[in-house]
């Protein structure tokens, strides 16, 4: 594969890991040196806002502590594309942006609705033809997200 | 054993004061005189002074009671309400939810506004209503509104209102100190629920609901201090909740919060809750302020704003937003769960589905666990009704 192939692979198996609430194998795809959030911009306050934000550690809490918590056990199903792949051969690095829809499946009869809109930027190691994901920012343009969900997008 | 019908719709054996019907949270007639009697005669929190910091700056709101308004800091930095609509042809005039107006200018038939609130150009007017109409006519609808407790600007649609300090009285006492500094709203977030905005009230009105949260229970219900939190009641239906010190380093992934508050002991939280549906809610590094906006029976908007100090460093600042959204943002961990607690108080409530009495029958002693916030609210909820709440309709027979 060509590393534009190896960088659009390792995004669209991020989001089937995360679809699949397969954590370990997400945290797999992840550099050991990985950060994630989750940010938008909030018109109403004029402002910049990180709802979320983990290193690769914390993201590994999360996910363990989440069967502690009382969840919203709808099912999440991402569709992602990749819009722009800049390569740094010098950097052993790439920086993406691809669209996000992001919807939501009721366990109770099946409904699927939208529940969010926006971008997914990374920045992606290629760790020798191997790549990982070091940074994801998931920026938001939806806003309002109902109930909320535990688990990070 | 199981209940039958009968059972199940028998008077819970408590007094009156201590359930209620569930038809207050269902029936559109009694939601249509909330509106009327409670959100239209009450003060209500439209936003932060920090959301207009420059003359010009403007917020639209949707009042409770059905109102659009929007809030305008004037040359003089003074801050107006207005209804946001023009009394033309009854054009929104204020579209987009923030910005700066130095001329009010509604885009049908560009009729002009001061941040007064006079009308200041009808385009061709005395061609149309020569001497019969003219811009002393066409002023906007001010409300009253005042700027106070740690910076929020109040509105209130009665014109013949008590005053703000009449009606909070000594209900913020507990966090005067808390309040006195300049603050500053960094983060803002909506959420539609499906549910009674007396459900989300109650939820901030008890916190017997720690079970349902994992962080709470860990950082909170298992240590010290705890259950020797109290209740208080204030006149007008609000209620303040007593601090105690949270252990934030018993989560997993949490720690010890590194910023504190002005006022607030290290690890320290108090709450109070204003009549009918705003919460203050400082948990040692941050000020969470809940706006309940009822858009029927059963769907309610939460305006959600996070506060911090306006004199934070940037390095405090980001401290007091982890720590508002690790339990409190869109993501965070206890606010879906609260927020699915009544998601399915409004799905189980629905109008036919049988659903009868509500308990808040809990007696500590007024501490953490007693139901006495919910009764509290009630009992004023009742007196400004004319209804009681366990029996709104006076069909219920009770004992």
């Amino acid at each position: 594969m060509t590393p534009k192939q190896l960088i659009d692979e390792l995004i669209y198996r991020s989001s089937l890991a995360m679809d699949s609430k397969n954590f370990t194998g997400f945290l797999d795809l992840c550099d050991p040196a990985f950060r994630y959030a989750i940010t938008a911009y909030i018109p109403e306050i004029r402002k910049e806002m990180t709802w979320l934000e983990h290193d690769k550690d914390g993201m590994k809490v999360l996910f363990d502590n989440l069967p502690r918590h009382n969840s919203d056990h709808s099912s999440l199903s991402r569709h992602v594309t990749v819009y722009t792949v800049e390569q740094d051969e010098a950097k052993q690095q790439a920086k993406t942006v691809s669209a996000l829809q992001v919807f939501k499946t009721s366990l109770d009869g099946g409904a699927t609705e939208l529940f969010a809109v926006g971008k997914v930027y990374d920045t992606i190691s290629m760790n020798g033809g191997n790549p990982k994901l070091l940074d994801r920012n998931v920026r938001l343009d939806t806003r309002m997200l109902g109930i909320g969900y535990h688990i990070p997008l | 054993m199981s209940r039958n019908e009968i059972a199940w719709k028998e008077q819970p054996k408590f007094p009156s004061t201590h359930f209620v019907d569930t038809r207050i949270y269902t029936d559109n007639e009694i939601f249509r005189e909330e509106q009327e009697k409670i959100f239209n005669k009450c003060w209500i929190i439209g936003c932060h002074e920090s959301e207009l910091p420059n003359a010009f700056d403007y917020r639209t709101f949707h009042h409770p009671g059905g109102a659009q308004l929007f809030m305008i800091r004037g040359e003089d930095m003074k801050v107006r309400a207005f209804y946001n609509i023009c009394p033309h042809r009854g054009n929104t005039l204020l579209y987009d939810p923030v910005g700066n107006a130095k001329r009010i200018t509604c885009i049908f038939h560009a009729w002009s506004f001061s941040p007064k609130g006079d009308c200041t150009d009808i385009p061709r007017g005395k061609e149309g209503y020569q001497e019969r109409y003219g811009c002393k006519d066409a002023s906007l609808r001010e409300v009253k509104s005042e700027v106070g407790y740690g910076g929020f600007v109040w509105v209130n649609v009665d014109d013949d209102s008590c005053t703000l300090k009449e009606y909070i009285g000594d209900a913020l006492g507990m966090m005067e100190e808390n309040l006195s500094m300049p603050l500053e709203v960094f983060t803002y977030h909506k959420a539609i629920v499906n549910t009674n905005y007396k459900l989300w009230h109650d939820t901030n009105s008890e916190f017997y609901h720690d079970y349902m949260h994992y962080f709470n229970r860990i950082t909170g219900m298992m240590q010290p201090g705890y259950f020797d939190r109290k209740y208080k009641g204030y006149p007008n239906g609000h209620a303040s909740v007593g601090s105690m010190a949270i252990k934030y380093d018993a989560y997993a992934g949490s720690q010890e919060r590194a910023v504190g508050w002005p006022g607030l002991a290290p690890g320290g939280w108090v709450l109070i809750d204003l009549f009918p549906g705003m919460t203050f809610n400082l948990r040692t590094s941050v000020l969470r302020m809940d706006t309940a906006i009822p858009l029927g029976p059963d769907k309610l908007i939460i305006e959600f704003r996070g506060l911090g100090l306006k004199s934070d460093t940037p390095e405090q600042r980001a401290e007091r937003v982890r720590d508002h959204n690790t339990i409190w943002g869109p993501f965070g961990r206890n606010l879906h769960e609260d927020l699915l607690g009544v998601h399915g108080q409004g799905l189980a409530m629905r109008e036919r589905s049988d659903s009868k009495w509500v308990l808040h029958g809990r007696e500590e002693n007024s501490t953490i666990h007693d139901e006495v916030g919910m009764r509290h609210f009630y009992a004023e909820w009742g007196k400004r009704m004319g209804r009681q709440a366990s029996d709104p309709f006076g069909d219920n027979k009770l004992a």
